[in-house]
């Protein structure tokens, strides 16, 4: 079963806002379905691929990723990687000077 | 025999709630946990618009620590570390969400939120009340400077304006310290419905090829299966204080850990990390395992075991304690030496 549904209706596309940052460097991965079931969010999916070493390699969709970085650490060959945000695209924010940091 | 639990007035059909967190962000994420009979699902928090820059999050935001890349994810202890913001919407989204919600499942709703004056706290509560969430939690233990704005103002006052505000019940959030108890006794004096037994402790990582703090450089909310000791032993203190009920949350991963909870006095026990390593079955297989151990123990409803553990805990004085080794002769006695007492 699918953990999860699509970022709609809530919150706003993501994908719109902000560029997807994970990408998944096929002539790297070994096709080991690692990745798919620690992703939260449905953003990764096994495709095949005619040609690749294991016939089949991960792919990252940009619509549901939101970039945080759980699948980093479920890749054993580190075939995951980011695409970094190009200047203009994404829209920083930071903290208060009020605010110490934190995790809700 | 039966799992349904009575809370802040509400009938659960489990006492397995989903925590507040990125598992319950949106309207798909209601469905999916009614789906698994969650028995509640705690709202991903809400920010007032003073804390806006919370509804953006850093990227990545999380990071798995320990986790044993060649088990195919099934690490037993894990750490995930994480530096998760507030609901990424707005407050007339979070409005919505909670009145979608509400109008398509049947799961109760406890919305959360954090502010910091007393004034938006009451405000967001209303609307809470008002978008048809069941309940509402306040997420009190995060963020501010110690110092800058005191226990008095985020905490009294913030609990006192929303309990005259709204005519729902109030569940109090708090983060692990040693403060912690003197907290549930006053939230409870405040009025608070319902003690929630613990937000994440803060950690902190460093790689030392970079020599750099990992992630996004700063502090880091940091849990996993290893933090229920922490909080367990929260909850019984707190339980054998209170008169209000308690909600237990941090390191469930299977039907023993919420049964644990129970037998310390907890009421409900909500869950997130497992869900997002291991998948929203995970609600399903947890209610399982719980009636599989009512089955195996005859209990037909959990309040019959709730607190059960604590009746058993010994008092220091009388923990039976045996002198050790005898100090003297031999035992104060450098073999090389031969040197005599």
């Amino acid at each position: 079963m699918m953990k999860y549904r699509g970022l709609y209706p809530f919150p706003p596309s993501f994908a719109k806002e902000f560029p997807p940052i994970a990408q998944v460097v096929e002539e790297h991965c070994i096709a080991c379905d690692r990745c798919p079931p620690i992703c939260f969010f449905d953003a990764i999916v096994m495709e095949n691929r005619p040609g690749h070493k294991y016939s089949r390699t991960a792919v990252i969709i940009n619509a549901n990723c939101t970039g945080c970085g759980l699948c980093f650490d479920a890749c054993p060959v580190d075939a995951i990687i980011w695409i970094p945000d190009k200047d203009g695209e994404a829209k920083p924010k930071t903290a208060s000077p009020l605010m110490e940091d934190t995790d809700l | 025999m039966s799992l349904t639990t009575s809370f802040l007035g509400l009938t659960l059909q489990s006492p397995v709630m989903v925590a507040s967190g990125p598992a319950s962000h949106d309207v798909n994420q209601v469905r999916l946990a009614e789906e698994q009979h969650a028995g509640a699902v705690v709202l991903k928090t809400a920010c007032s618009d003073k804390y806006e820059h919370m509804r953006f999050w850093p990227r990545p935001r999380y990071k798995l620590l320990d986790w044993d890349k060649q088990m195919d994810g099934r690490s037993k202890v894990f750490s995930l570390y994480s530096y998760e913001q507030g609901y990424s919407g707005t407050l007339e989204d979070y409005w919505k969400f909670i009145r979608v919600s509400k109008e398509h499942a049947k799961v109760p709703l406890i919305a959360s939120i954090f502010a910091d004056d007393a004034e938006d706290w009451a405000d967001m509560a209303k609307r809470v009340e008002q978008s048809g969430a069941d309940a509402i939690e306040l997420d009190i233990s995060s963020p501010h400077k110690p110092g800058s704005l005191g226990f008095e103002t985020t905490f009294v006052a913030a609990i006192k304006a929303v309990m005259g505000a709204v005519r729902f019940p109030v569940l109090v959030k708090l983060a692990p310290s040693p403060e912690l108890l003197h907290q549930c006794r006053v939230a409870e004096e405040c009025g608070a419905s319902a003690l929630t037994l613990c937000n994440r402790l803060r950690g902190f990582d460093v790689d030392i090829e970079t020599q750099r703090p990992i992630l996004h450089g700063n502090f880091a909310g940091v849990g996993g299966p290893w933090a229920k000791y922490y909080t367990l032993r929260h909850v019984a203190e707190a339980a054998l204080v209170s008169k209000i009920p308690i909600s237990g949350t941090g390191g469930v991963m299977s039907g023993e850990d919420v049964i644990k909870y129970v037998l310390l006095g907890a009421t409900t026990v909500q869950i997130l990390s497992v869900i997002m390593v291991n998948g929203w079955e995970s609600i399903a297989r947890i209610n399982k395992e719980i009636e599989e151990y009512m089955q195996r123990k005859g209990v037909t409803s959990l309040s019959e075991i709730r607190g059960k553990a604590l009746q058993a805990m010994t008092h220091p004085e009388e923990i039976i304690r045996w002198s050790g080794e005898p100090k003297s002769g031999s035992r104060n006695l450098w073999k090389e030496t031969g040197e005599q007492e």
